[in-house]
């Protein structure tokens, strides 16, 4: 299941190579192509995925050269989409890890090989290039496994008899709930969606996944979760990045649910992998890069004008928002159950 | 090690005794143990002089051994002495101290004779100093402090200290140069009283000072003969701290910048020419300050940047000179936001802010505490400085506390700008425990000789309290702004093992 999309990667580049000339690839389309084929991809490994097609299809060259490109592949990649925060996750992880793979190849063949030249040194550096993209793939494929172990993590939370509060339609979330029902659990969903005339497209495949699997779903909209709150055991909601200080960039209608979860004491759980964390520090919602507009204001004038906008944006990106820490209960990655703070303390084992 | 660990008690006021302490520890331990056990035991006066007098002969014997223990040993010595000549010439305060324990004092003296009751640190320190200089000397000189301690209670004489602050007073700061240890380098004497006076205040400048300072003492250091200089330069800069700390209770940033150095010292190699050594020890303190402070202030005023926005109004309590100076480079980027300076007496830290802000063409409003619960209501952000900075909360100017629950309150963020020199792994709950009383004095204003505290040490039943720091807690701080990047205060820990393991 994971094999293909590496293979796809490669693919792509040399259909794209004839128009442009080798040097110039298509990293917009590369990802916009990657998140489509594979809907079990997440951003920020789509992200990297196109990274290192990138690298693969460009030739080798200095440690500087490769990092620069790579630089700017990352900023014209962040500048395609408009909100670019779940990218740059992976954008991020990627170019430190290279960032760190040489440095420690560089500092192992200085130490082997201390008195060979220039010549030595790139033999070294071909190696090392080589060994990166073999692993590289390693690492995105890793990052795709981790799902299956949060689920592992999370289905302790779904006991019998319990209720889940669930948003979005988050694959870590369907993943732990096809978990815990594959294992016998007895539990029910209530799945807070936008708009009450049927279930929206997004939303289908986790809920008629769940009814597959024998469980009681009932689906109401975001007015109703207050009322629906008192017959609720937890929330649990996935995430497209988690910021620095231990808040979600999630779906639009998460914070509401966070902070309505807190009002009346339930649990808020949130299941990421930890490759969705993101060194952005942002003061609250309205400090996020995400490129989008929450409000927008008119007259009856301007009503028509808008509702024609609307339609065009409904092509684009989802709408997100920023569900501050003091919401969350706790954050499930792959390497197990840690609080909102514990974040930070990653990302800067990550980046020292 | 030895250096190092007494180092690491250097950096609070409090916590000055407990240096001493520390120091003598092997011995006193003994020393203590034989004091306590027989009295808790209630055995009679003859006993415990017999059980003590024997431990205490024990002592020396187990101790002629290993070097590290002379070495510790001439140091109880000297702090022994010190101790005395502090209580020659200012026995005023050793009154006083006792005098804050009226309440039990008495009684227990009476019960447990000369040898005296498990007095509070400060005075025990001083006890246990001279014992562990010799058993000999020492009991005269108890007999004498415990006698001491009813004389100071008399009736006329009213304790002018809070009781609830009572073990934060203390020694009364120095006020001139004499008396100070004939080892004190003259920059040191000029420096103690800067800071006693806050010509020398805040923080950093106070660390980054003493560093230089430091400097200047390596420079004049020539190691005596048949010594070296790991050690003695170790020994004659505790004598250099000791002076400081009597004239103001040392910053959280300089303990750390001591504990550094310390380690450094210690870390030249005894075969390093003396030369050598002094101007390699230099270089590491200019090092050191480039590093820890110069570069860390302009790496945080740019990390602090990218929160000021166009239009913020942008609240700071007091004065912190990498506040100013992030607000300074928001400004010269062309930033349009305004500057609310709240202050407090009796130092008016912001008076100097504001009118350095305001020279630069920023608008400023100035208001004092109290007129904070309006103008929160105006204010996008708050940015704040900080004496240090631990994982559950700022330490910082008394009032900062205040600022930062009203901005919670509406909601407000509130931004900590740190470097990681004042960050502590130390945790307080509260601002009682550890904090720093000012002269009570400072309160009253001075050149108002209608003031109507002018005369509050006759009034009976009235205290002044001035307190220098408060504690915020952290769940009111939104984000730490360090060099390391921007953390939240639950964070604290991983960047202090970060900053002083490379």
């Amino acid at each position: 299941m994971l094999t293909p999309p590496p293979e796809e990667n490669t693919a792509i580049p040399p259909s794209s190579d004839p128009n442009n000339g080798s040097p110039s690839f298509n990293l917009v389309s590369t990802y916009k192509n990657i998140l489509s084929t594979d809907l079990l991809i997440t951003k920020p490994i789509a992200a990297i995925e196109s990274l290192i097609s990138l690298l693969s299809a460009s030739p080798p060259s200095t440690i500087s050269e490769t990092l620069s490109l790579l630089e700017s592949a990352t900023s014209e990649l962040k500048d395609s989409v408009p909100n670019s925060i779940a990218l740059s996750a992976g954008t991020d992880l990627f170019q430190r890890y290279l960032i760190s793979t040489l440095q420690q190849g560089s500092a192992q063949s200085a130490k082997s090989k201390g008195k060979r030249s220039s010549s030595g040194g790139d033999g070294d550096f071909r190696a090392i290039r080589a060994h990166l993209l073999a692993n590289g793939r390693l690492f995105a494929q890793r990052a795709n496994e981790s799902r299956g172990q949060i689920a592992k993590v999370a289905r302790k939370f779904v006991r019998d008899g319990c209720t889940v509060l669930t948003c979005g339609r988050s694959r870590v979330v369907a993943a732990v709930l096809g978990a815990a029902a594959e294992d016998g659990a007895k539990f029910r969903v209530v799945y807070a969606q936008d708009s009450n005339d049927g279930l929206s497209k997004n939303s289908a495949d986790i809920v008629t996944e769940l009814w597959r699997k024998d469980i009681p779903v009932a689906t109401i909209t975001f007015a109703a979760l207050a009322a629906s709150l008192p017959y609720v055991t937890f929330a649990l909601v996935g995430a497209e990045s988690v910021v620095e200080n231990g808040g979600i960039v999630s779906g639009m209608g998460t914070n509401q649910m966070g902070l309505l979860a807190k009002s009346v004491g339930k649990p808020f759980y949130v299941v990421a992998e930890s490759h969705k964390f993101v060194r952005v520090h942002p003061l609250s919602g309205d400090d996020l890069p995400l490129g989008q507009k929450v409000l927008d204001f008119s007259t009856q004038s301007r009503e028509e004008e808008k509702e024609h906008e609307e339609g065009k944006r409904k092509a684009g990106d989802e709408v997100v928002d920023f569900t501050p820490p003091n919401l969350i209960t706790a954050i499930v990655t792959e390497s197990g159950v840690q609080t909102p703070s514990a974040v930070s303390e990653e990302l800067i084992k990550i980046w020292f | 090690m030895a250096p190092s660990e007494s180092a690491q008690d250097d950096t609070m006021p409090s916590e000055k005794d407990r240096l001493d302490k520390k120091v003598t520890n092997g011995e006193q331990k003994v020393a203590s143990m034989a004091e306590h056990i027989p009295g808790t035991n209630g055995t009679g006066e003859a006993a415990k002089g017999s059980e003590q007098g024997q431990k205490l002969a024990d002592v020396p014997k187990e101790k002629e051994l290993s070097g590290k223990e002379k070495k510790e040993l001439a140091k109880a010595q000297k702090i022994a002495k010190r101790a005395a000549e502090k209580q020659k010439q200012q026995g005023q305060p050793a009154v006083d101290l006792v005098a804050g324990n009226k309440g039990e004092l008495p009684k227990d003296s009476g019960k447990k004779g000369p040898l005296g009751p498990a007095t509070p640190a400060k005075t025990q320190h001083k006890k246990t100093g001279s014992t562990s200089a010799g058993a000999q000397s020492s009991l005269p000189h108890r007999q004498a402090l415990s006698h001491a301690a009813p004389a100071a209670a008399e009736p006329g004489k009213e304790n002018k200290n809070v009781a609830l602050f009572d073990h934060l007073y203390g020694h009364p700061r120095r006020t001139t140069v004499a008396g100070a240890g004939k080892d004190v380098h003259p920059a040191v004497l000029a420096l103690g009283i800067q800071m006693r006076n806050y010509i020398v205040c805040g923080s950093s400048a106070r660390c980054v000072a003493m560093l230089l300072v430091f400097k200047r003492v390596i420079e004049s250091y020539t190691t005596p003969p048949r010594n070296s200089l790991p050690r003695h330069l170790t020994i004659l800069l505790s004598s250099q701290i000791d002076y400081l700390v009597s004239c103001r209770p040392i910053s959280i940033s300089m303990g750390n910048a001591i504990r550094w150095l310390k380690v450094e010292i210690s870390n030249v190699d005894v075969s390093t020419p003396e030369s050598q050594a002094k101007s390699d020890l230099c270089d590491l303190i200019d090092t050191y300050v480039r590093e820890k402070v110069t570069v860390a202030d302009q790496v945080i005023a740019n990390k602090a940047n990218d929160k000021i926005e166009d239009g913020d109004v942008i609240m700071t309590f007091a004065k912190s000179s990498i506040v100013q100076q992030t607000l300074v480079e928001a400004f010269r980027r062309g930033k349009r936001f305004r500057v609310i300076v709240v202050d407090s007496r009796p130092l008016l830290e912001g008076k100097n802010l504001a009118r350095a802000l305001a020279d630069l063409g920023l608008e400023v409003q100035y208001s004092l505490t109290h007129g904070i619960s309006h103008v929160i209501r105006d204010t996008t952000k708050v940015f704040l400085g900080a004496h240090a900075m631990m994982s559950t909360g700022l330490y910082s100017r008394v009032g900062t506390a205040l600022v930062a629950m009203s901005a919670k309150e509406a909601n407000v963020p509130v931004i900590v700008c740190c470097e990681s020199v004042k960050l502590t792994e130390r945790v307080a709950l509260d601002s009682f425990v550890h904090n720093e009383v000012a002269p009570a004095e400072e309160l009253i204003i001075q050149g108002k000789p209608s003031s109507p505290l002018s005369k509050w040490v006759d009034v009976p039943n009235l205290q002044l309290l001035n307190l220098m720091y408060d504690l915020t807690p952290a769940e009111y701080i939104n984000m730490v702004v360090t060099e390391y990047g921007i953390i939240p205060p639950s964070s604290v820990p991983v960047i202090i093992r970060l900053s002083t393991n490379t």
